[in-house]
C-alpha cells in the first residue's frame, strides 16, 4: 500500500466552489477467488481481482448520467494502492477524477462515512450516486444505503433498469422478491444501486488508456480502519447465482425438478421408525454410503424389521 | 512521427524479453496483452530453463515464481505394459544458479512481464491486436479492437504466439501446414506436496521431470509428468494430423496414459483441477517463418521457436532469448533511424550468434526422427523387450546371450538391422 501523499489532501475549509458531478462508487475487490471446496477458505489472487460486474455497471450509468446532466463523473474507491491500476482504467474510459481513499478492511458504514468525508473535502456535490448493488467478494450490499444515510440523499438499491424521465428525476426498476418488480419515480439527488446487468462499461480508447497514469488518481488518506470481521458459522462461499426457474404444475413437481430427486439411480425413500431406531438407520445408511465407520458397534446390516418405506413419499435424501 | 518507438504484441516471455531490452535501451516501448494480465491465458505446465535469464534479470533465481526446482530428469520408454526408465538425479541442479524449473506461467508471465514495466515500457492488458497498419509493404503499427485503438511505432515486434496472425498477415509464413504442428494437452492434478514428496522421492522445493517415449499408441508424440509444488502435470503432445486420424480425443489419450501400469500410482488419488490443450509448433527449424521485414520481427512461438527435439524439450528459453535478441535490434534499429528489414538484420545475427538459431539449426532433423514409427513404437517396443528379456529368470532354461535377445526382439518387433543401423546414424548426425 502506498503512502497517501500530503500533497492531494484538501483542507475542508476550503473556499473552492463545489463541483456538481455524478459519482461513481466502485469497490477494488477478488472477482475470480479459488474456494476450497472442503474448509470454504478463499485465496484471492490480485491479478484476478478488479471491479465488480455490477461496480463497472455502475460506473457506465453514471456516464450516461453525467451526458444527461451535463456534469462529470468522479469515481470514488476505499482500498489501497493495489486498486489504482484498475482507477486508471475508469480515467482512461471518460471518468473525469479518480479519487481514492487510503485504507483497507473497513465495514460498511465506515467506507460509506469515508466516501461522504471524501466527497465533501473534495468539494465535490454530488447530483446522484451510483454503486454496485454488492462486491463479488462476498459483500453485503449495504455501503449505498449507509452512504444515502451519510449523504441525507434518497436511496432506490438494487436497481435492474435506470432511465432519466427528465434532468433531475429518474425512473427505475428495483428487484423484489418471488420474481416482482417495483417501479420508482426518484428525483434526485439521490444514491442508486445496480445489478450488473444493467449496463456493459464501454471500452477505454487506447489513446486515453496510454495517456492515463497511476499519478492522475487523487488519493485521500483514510487513516487506520479496525474492523472486526464476525464470526461465520459457515465457511464463506460465493453468492449462488440464479438458476432458470423449475418447470413443474404443481409445487411439488417444481420442488422435485429443482433438487434432481427423481433422477437419482437409487430410489430415494422414507422411513418412519422410532426416534432411536430412525437414528440408528441413517448411520447405517451412512456407513452404506461411506460416509461413517460401517465397524462401530450396533451396527446393523438388515433393515429394521418396523420399517414402513412410503415409494409415493417425495425423497427424504441423505 | 509515430506513436512510439516499440509495439510488442503479446505479453509472454518472448514478448516481455523484447519490452525489457528495448526499453532498456531507452526507447519507448509498449506492450500490448490480449489477457487481463499476462499468462492469463496461458498452459504451458513445464520447465522453465533459467539460465537465458541471467543477463536480463541478475539473480533471477531470488525472485522468479517457481513451483519446484527440477532435481531429478527421467526419459521413460513404455509399450502398453512395459516401462523403461533412465533415471538422473543431481543436487547441483537444486541449488544457485539452479538449471530449470517447473512454475504457472500465470506467475511466471506476470513477473517476467513486471520487469519490462519496472524497464519503462508501458504494458497494456485486455487489448487484442486485430491487425497491422501498413505503409505501403512497410509496418507501421498496429489496429486494436478499442475504440481509437490505432497505434503507430518505427517496429512491430510480433510475440502473438504460436498461430501468429501478425506474421501470416505480414506473408512471413511458408511452412504452416497441419503436418508441423502438435497438439499438447494437459491434466494438472491436486495432490498433497508430502505424497509428491514420497512418490517421486524428493524434498523441499525439489521437483521431477519426466519425458515419455511410446506414451500414446498409434499417435506420435511424447508424454510428460512434471511435479509442482501440490500438484502435477500430467498430459501428451500428440502429431495433429495423426490424432485427427486416430479418432480419438485428447482427453482420451491422457486417460490411457494415466491408466498405463507405470503412471497410474504416480497419479491415483488426485483431484484433476485443470484440463487444457494448445497447439505447439512442432517442426522447428525447418517450419520458422521469415523472421524480418519492414517495421517487422516475429520471436518466440510465433516465430516457431520451439525445441522438440526427443531428449530436449525446450520453448520458453528460445522464447526469452530471440525476444530479447529482437528487442536489442530494434532499439538499435531506432537509434539509427533505419527500421527496414536491412536496418533490422541485426535481428538475425543476434539470433545466429546465439543458441536461439544454433540449437534450432544443428537439431534441425530431431522432430522428424523422434516422430518416426520407428522411433515411437517399434525402437520403444524393441528396448523394452530386450530388457525385459534380460531380466526374466527363467531357469532351467540357461540365461540367452544378449546377442540373441536383441535378435529375436528386432525380428518380433519389425526392427530391421539396416533401419535401425540408418536410424542410428541418423540420431548420431542429429544429437552428436
Amino acid at each position: 500500500m502506498s503512502a497517501p501523499d500530503p500533497s492531494t489532501t484538501v483542507d475542508p475549509s476550503t473556499t473552492v466552489r463545489p463541483t456538481r458531478a455524478v459519482v461513481a462508487c466502485v469497490k477494488f475487490t477478488t472477482i475470480l477467488p479459488e474456494v476450497d471446496p472442503l474448509d470454504g477458505g478463499v485465496d484471492p489472487d490480485v491479478r484476478r481481482a478488479g471491479l465488480s460486474e455490477s461496480d463497472l455497471a455502475a460506473v457506465e450509468v453514471a456516464l450516461r448520467l453525467g451526458v444527461d446532466h451535463g456534469v462529470p463523473v468522479v469515481a470514488v474507491s476505499v482500498g489501497g494502492a493495489d486498486a489504482d491500476p484498475s482507477l486508471v482504467e475508469l480515467l482512461a474510459t471518460g471518468v473525469a477524477r479518480a479519487v481514492r481513499v487510503d485504507t483497507e478492511g473497513a465495514p460498511s458504514a465506515t467506507v460509506a462515512g469515508l466516501i461522504a468525508s471524501a466527497l465533501h473535502d473534495r468539494r465535490i456535490d454530488a447530483v446522484a450516486v451510483v454503486c454496485g448493488d454488492y462486491s463479488s467478494d462476498g459483500g453485503s450490499g449495504s455501503v449505498p444505503a449507509f452512504l444515502a444515510h451519510e449523504l441525507g440523499m434518497a436511496q432506490a438499491l438494487g436497481l435492474i433498469e435506470i432511465e432519466v424521465e427528465v434532468p433531475g428525476s429518474l425512473r427505475v426498476v428495483r428487484r423484489l422478491d418471488g420474481a416482482r418488480r417495483e417501479v420508482v419515480s426518484l428525483q434526485l439527488p439521490a444514491v442508486v444501486s445496480v445489478e450488473g446487468g444493467v449496463a456493459d462499461l464501454r471500452r477505454a480508447p487506447l489513446a486515453a488508456l496510454l495517456a492515463a497514469r497511476p499519478g492522475d488518481i487523487e488519493v485521500v488518506p483514510g487513516g487506520s480502519t479496525v474492523h472486526l470481521e464476525p464470526a461465520r458459522q459457515r465457511p464463506w462461499r460465493p453468492r449462488s447465482r440464479v438458476v432458470p426457474a423449475p418447470q413443474g404444475e404443481h409445487a411439488l413437481d417444481r420442488i422435485v425438478a429443482l433438487t434432481g430427486a427423481l433422477v437419482e439411480r437409487t430410489p430415494p425413500r422414507t422411513i418412519e421408525l422410532p426416534p432411536a431406531e430412525a437414528a440408528q438407520a441413517i448411520l447405517d445408511q451412512l456407513a452404506v454410503w461411506g460416509y461413517v465407520d460401517d465397524e462401530r458397534p450396533g451396527t446393523t446390516d438388515a433393515p429394521t424389521p418396523d420399517a414402513v418405506e412410503r415409494s409415493d413419499t417425495p425423497p427424504l435424501l441423505g | 512521427m509515430p506513436d512510439v518507438d516499440v509495439i510488442v504484441v503479446g505479453a509472454g516471455p518472448a514478448g516481455a524479453a523484447a519490452a525489457l531490452e528495448a526499453a532498456r535501451a531507452g526507447r519507448s516501448v509498449v506492450l500490448i496483452e490480449r489477457g487481463p494480465f499476462p499468462g492469463s491465458k496461458n498452459m504451458y505446465g513445464g520447465v522453465v530453463y533459467g539460465r537465458i535469464l541471467d543477463d536480463l534479470v541478475p539473480q533471477w533465481w531470488e525472485q522468479m515464481p517457481i513451483q519446484r526446482w527440477v532435481t531429478r530428469r527421467q526419459t521413460m520408454i513404455l509399450t502398453d505394459d512395459q516401462a523403461l526408465t533412465v533415471d538422473y538425479r543431481t543436487e547441483n541442479w537444486g541449488r544457485p544458479p539452479y538449471n530449470g524449473a517447473t512454475t504457472f506461467r500465470p506467475d511466471f508471465d506476470a513477473w517476467f512481464a513486471e520487469r519490462a514495466v519496472d524497464a519503462g515500457a508501458n504494458l497494456i492488458n485486455s487489448t487484442t491486436v486485430t491487425g497491422l497498419l501498413r505503409d505501403g509493404n512497410r509496418v507501421v503499427g498496429v489496429r486494436t479492437d478499442r475504440p481509437d485503438g490505432d497505434l503507430t511505432a518505427h517496429v512491430v515486434i510480433a510475440c502473438d504466439g504460436v498461430n501468429s496472425f501478425l506474421a501470416k498477415e505480414a506473408g512471413l509464413y511458408h511452412h504452416d501446414g497441419a503436418e508441423n504442428y502438435t497438439l499438447g494437452v494437459k491434466e494438472t492434478i491436486a495432490l498433497p506436496r508430502d505424497v509428491i514428496d514420497e512418490r517421486f522421492n524428493v524434498r523441499g522445493d525439489h521437483g521431477v521431470d519426466i519425458e515419455m517415449l511410446g506414451a500414446s499408441p498409434d499417435v506420435p508424440g511424447g508424454g510428460f509428468l512434471y511435479t509442482n509444488a501440490e500438484s502435477l502435470a500430467v498430459g501428451l503432445v500428440l502429431s495433429l494430423p495423426a490424432l485427427a486420424a486416430s479418432g480419438l480425443r485428447p482427453e482420451e489419450r491422457i486417460a490411457q496414459l494415466k491408466a498405463h501400469p507405470a503412471i497410474a500410482p504416480l497419479v491415483e488419488g488426485g483431484e484433476v483441477k485443470e484440463y487444457s490443450a494448445h497447439v505447439i509448433p512442432e517442426a522447428g527449424f525447418d517450419m520458422m517463418p521469415e523472421l524480418i521485414a519492414d517495421g517487422l520481427l516475429v520471436a518466440g512461438d510465433a516465430a516457431a521457436m520451439c525445441l522438440a527435439a526427443g531428449i530436449w524439450l525446450e520453448g520458453v528459453n528460445f522464447a526469452i532469448g530471440s525476444g530479447a535478441a529482437a528487442g536489442r535490434a530494434a532499439a538499435v534499429a531506432v537509434r539509427h533511424g533505419d527500421t527496414s528489414a536491412t536496418g533490422l538484420e541485426g535481428y538475425r545475427a543476434r539470433l545466429e550468434s546465439s543458441f536461439v538459431l544454433a540449437d534450432h539449426r544443428k537439431l534441425r532433423d530431431a522432430p522428424h526422427l523422434v516422430m518416426s514409427d520407428l522411433a515411437q513404437q517399434r525402437l520403444p517396443a524393441l528396448a523394452c523387450g530386450v530388457v525385459e528379456q534380460l531380466f526374466t529368470v527363467g531357469n532351467p532354461v540357461p540365461k540367452p546371450g544378449l546377442r540373441r535377445i536383441v535378435r529375436g526382439e528386432m525380428k518380433r518387433n519389425g526392427v530391421k538391422l539396416r533401419d535401425a543401423a540408418a536410424q542410428g546414424w541418423r540420431a548420431l548426425r542429429t544429437f552428436g
